[in-house]
C-alpha cells in the first residue's frame, strides 16, 4: 500500500478542516480528490506531504509515518502545491539544479535528472528562460519537473490544471497520464471531467469528510441507477404518468406541461434502456411522441449530489410519480 | 550538508540577481568613502587622537547608520518573501529540516554582510600608502572586523527573526530598523545614566561601548560571549517561529 490515511483530523480554531478521513491508496493508482472550493482538499494534500501536521490520525507514505519520521517520507513524495511556488529570478535550468540539490539528487547524477524531467514535461527548449517571463503552462510544467525530479514514489499533485487554457489543460492531462505508468499519483481537482478522464478512483471530500470512494463510472451508476429517459408526449397527462410508472424498472415519473405538449423524465433503478418500451407503450396508446432519448447520469450531477443533496436543475414546476 | 550548500548558493545568489545587492553596496560603500575621507581629512590635518581604526570603526557614526539601514534591506526578504511567494511550502516539503532552511538563510545573508566589508579591508592599506606615518596596526584591524562580524552576525540574526515573524519584507524591515536602533541608541546609556548601577550594567550591552573597544586592539571575552549567544538564541527562535507556523 502506498498511502494509508488513518482517521485524519485538522481543527484550525475556528473551523475543522479535516474531519475523521480515512483512505488508502495502492501503489500505481491514480485518485482523484473530488470537492468544491474550501471542502479540504489542499489541506488534506499539505497533511500528505508534510507541510502541516495533522490534528489527529495518521498518515504512512509507503509505510513510513509522515509526521514521525517526515524526511524519510518526504523523500518517497513528489508535491505541487495549488499556486506552483516558483523563483521567478531564476532561470528553468538554474532552479531546477538547486532543487535537485535540495532533494538530494547526487551532484553527478544532477544533469541527468534535470534533462529527464525536462523532457517530459516538454521543457527541454526552455531552459534558459527565466522562469518570472514564462506562460502560467509552462510555470506548471516547471512545477510538476519540480515534483518529479527526485523520482519520487508518489506524486501529490494540487488542483494541476487550474488557471490553464484548454490546450495547455489536455497537454497536461496527458502528461499525468504518462507518468502514472511509473508513480503512485494523487490529485485533486475541482472540475469534474479532469476525474473522469485521469482518475482510476475518486474520493469526494464535502466539508471535510469524505462523501464518497469509488470508480468514476461505478460512482455515477451508484447515485442515480445509471439512466434518465426523457419523453415528450402529447397524451393525457395523469393516465401517461401513470402508464409509464408502471414499466418495468422505473423508479420515478417526473411530468411536466409544455402547451399541449408534457415533458416526462423516467428515472430508471437500474442501468437500462426503455426506450423501446417507451415507443410501444406510446404506440399502444396511440400517443403522439415528438422526443425519446437516454440520459446518463454524469459524475457532476452525481457530485452536486452528494455535496449539497440536491440533483442538479430539478425544475421546480415539475410533478412528480413515486412508484 | 550539500542542501545546505545548495540553500546557501541560492540566497547569496539571490542578493547579486536582483537590484538590492547593488543598491545596498552602492550606499554602504559610500557611506564608508565619506567616513575614509573624514579620516584622511583628519589625519593631514593632525586632529586624529586615537587610532585609525578607532575613526573608522569604533568612534565613526558612517559606521552605526551603515549598520543601522544596511542589516534590515538586507535580511528583510529571507523568509517573508518565500513565505508570501509560496516558495516556504516547496522548501519545507523538500527533504531538508526546517532547521537547515532557517540557518543556510541566515549563512547567505551573513556571507553578503562580509562581501559589503570586504572592500573597506583596503582603506588602511590606501592610508599607509599615503601616509607611511600613520598608524595602521594589524591587530586592531584584524579585532575591529572582528567586533563588526560579531555585531553583524548578531544583528543579522535579528533581522532573520524579524523576517520569519511576517510574510511583509516592509514591516520585517522596519521592524528590524527599530529593534537594531534600539540596541545602537540604547548603547549611549552607559554615558547619559545618573544611576551608577545602571551605568554600569548598561556598558555590558552597549555595542558602541564594545565596538570602540574592539577597535583599539581590545578582545574581551564578554562581548564576545554576549553576541555569540544572542546570536544562538535569535536563530533558535527564529527556527521555532518558522515551525510553529506549520502547526497555526
Amino acid at each position: 500500500m502506498m498511502v494509508e490515511v488513518d482517521h485524519l483530523t485538522k481543527c484550525y480554531p475556528r473551523k475543522k478542516a479535516v474531519d475523521n478521513v480515512s483512505f488508502a491508496v495502492d501503489s500505481g493508482e491514480i485518485v482523484g480528490f473530488l470537492g468544491p472550493n474550501g471542502a479540504g482538499k489542499t489541506t488534506t494534500m499539505r497533511m500528505l506531504s508534510g507541510y502541516i501536521p495533522a490534528s489527529g490520525g495518521s498518515i504512512r507514505i509507503a509505510g513510513i509515518d509522515v509526521l514521525r519520521n517526515s524526511l524519510a517520507a518526504r523523500r518517497k513524495i513528489g508535491y505541487l502545491p495549488e499556486n506552483v511556488p516558483l523563483y521567478n529570478e531564476l532561470r528553468v535550468d538554474e532552479f531546477l539544479r538547486f532543487k535537485a540539490h535540495l532533494k538530494g539528487v547526487p551532484p553527478r547524477q544532477c544533469r541527468k535528472h534535470v534533462e529527464r524531467v525536462k523532457e517530459l514535461c516538454g521543457l527541454s527548449r526552455e531552459g534558459r528562460r527565466i522562469i518570472g517571463q514564462l506562460s502560467k503552462g509552462f510555470r506548471q510544467r516547471v512545477g510538476l519537473a519540480d515534483a518529479l525530479l527526485h523520482s519520487p514514489e508518489l506524486l501529490i499533485l494540487d488542483e494541476p490544471t487550474i488557471g490553464l487554457d484548454p490546450s495547455q489543460i489536455r497537454s497536461v492531462r496527458e502528461l499525468i497520464k504518462e507518468l502514472a505508468k511509473h508513480h503512485t499519483i494523487i490529485l485533486s481537482t475541482h472540475i469534474l471531467p479532469e476525474v473522469e478522464i485521469t482518475c482510476q478512483r475518486v474520493l469526494i471530500i464535502h466539508e471535510g469528510r469524505i462523501a464518497a470512494s469509488d470508480t468514476p463510472a461505478n460512482l455515477r451508476a451508484a447515485i442515480q441507477g445509471g439512466t434518465r429517459i426523457l419523453v415528450e408526449l402529447h397524451a393525457p397527462r395523469e393516465q401517461a404518468g401513470g402508464l409509464l410508472a408502471n414499466l418495468p424498472h422505473v423508479r420515478e415519473v417526473k411530468s411536466d406541461q409544455r402547451e399541449a405538449w408534457t415533458h416526462y423524465e423516467l428515472e430508471c433503478a437500474t442501468d437500462v434502456d426503455l426506450r423501446q418500451n417507451v415507443f410501444e407503450l406510446a404506440v399502444r396508446e396511440g400517443w403522439k411522441l415528438r422526443e425519446l432519448s437516454i440520459k446518463k447520469t454524469s459524475l457532476e450531477e452525481a457530485f452536486i449530489r452528494l455535496t449539497t443533496g440536491e440533483p442538479e436543475n430539478r425544475e421546480p414546476s415539475m410533478d412528480s410519480y413515486e412508484v | 550538508m550539500r542542501a545546505f550548500y545548495a540553500l546557501w548558493k541560492k540566497e547569496l545568489q539571490g542578493y547579486f540577481l536582483s537590484p538590492i545587492a547593488y543598491v545596498v553596496l552602492m550606499f554602504f560603500l559610500l557611506l564608508m568613502g565619506v567616513s575614509l575621507w573624514f579620516l584622511v581629512d583628519m589625519l593631514s590635518g593632525g586632529m586624529i587622537a586615537g587610532g585609525v581604526m578607532q575613526t573608522l570603526f569604533g568612534e565613526s557614526i558612517f559606521f552605526w547608520v551603515a549598520m543601522l539601514i544596511a542589516i534590515p534591506v538586507i535580511t528583510m526578504r529571507l523568509l517573508a518573501e518565500e513565505v508570501k511567494l509560496g516558495t516556504m511550502e516547496g522548501l519545507l516539503t523538500a527533504p531538508v529540516a526546517d532547521h537547515t532552511v532557517v540557518l543556510a538563510k541566515y549563512a547567505g545573508a551573513l556571507s553578503f554582510f562580509v562581501c559589503m566589508w570586504l572592500p573597506t579591508a583596503a582603506y588602511g592599506f590606501i592610508i599607509r600608502y599615503f601616509d607611511p606615518d600613520a598608524t595602521v596596526d594589524i591587530g586592531p584591524m584584524f579585532t575591529a572586523y572582528l567586533g563588526t562580524l560579531l555585531i553583524g552576525a548578531c544583528y543579522v540574526a535579528l533581522g532573520l527573526l524579524a523576517s520569519s515573524l511576517t510574510r511583509n519584507q516592509v514591516v520585517a524591515a522596519v521592524m528590524c530598523f527599530a529593534l537594531v536602533g534600539i540596541s545602537f541608541f540604547a548603547g549611549f546609556i552607559p554615558y547619559v545614566a545618573a544611576n551608577p548601577s545602571v551605568r554600569h550594567l548598561s556598558a555590558y550591552f552597549s555595542p558602541v561601548i564594545h565596538m570602540m573597544d574592539f577597535s583599539r586592539g581590545v578582545i574581551d571575552t564578554r562581548p564576545l560571549i554576549l553576541y555569540l549567544t544572542t546570536t544562538l538564541a535569535l536563530l533558535f527562535a527564529a527556527i521555532q517561529v518558522v515551525e510553529s507556523g506549520k502547526w497555526k
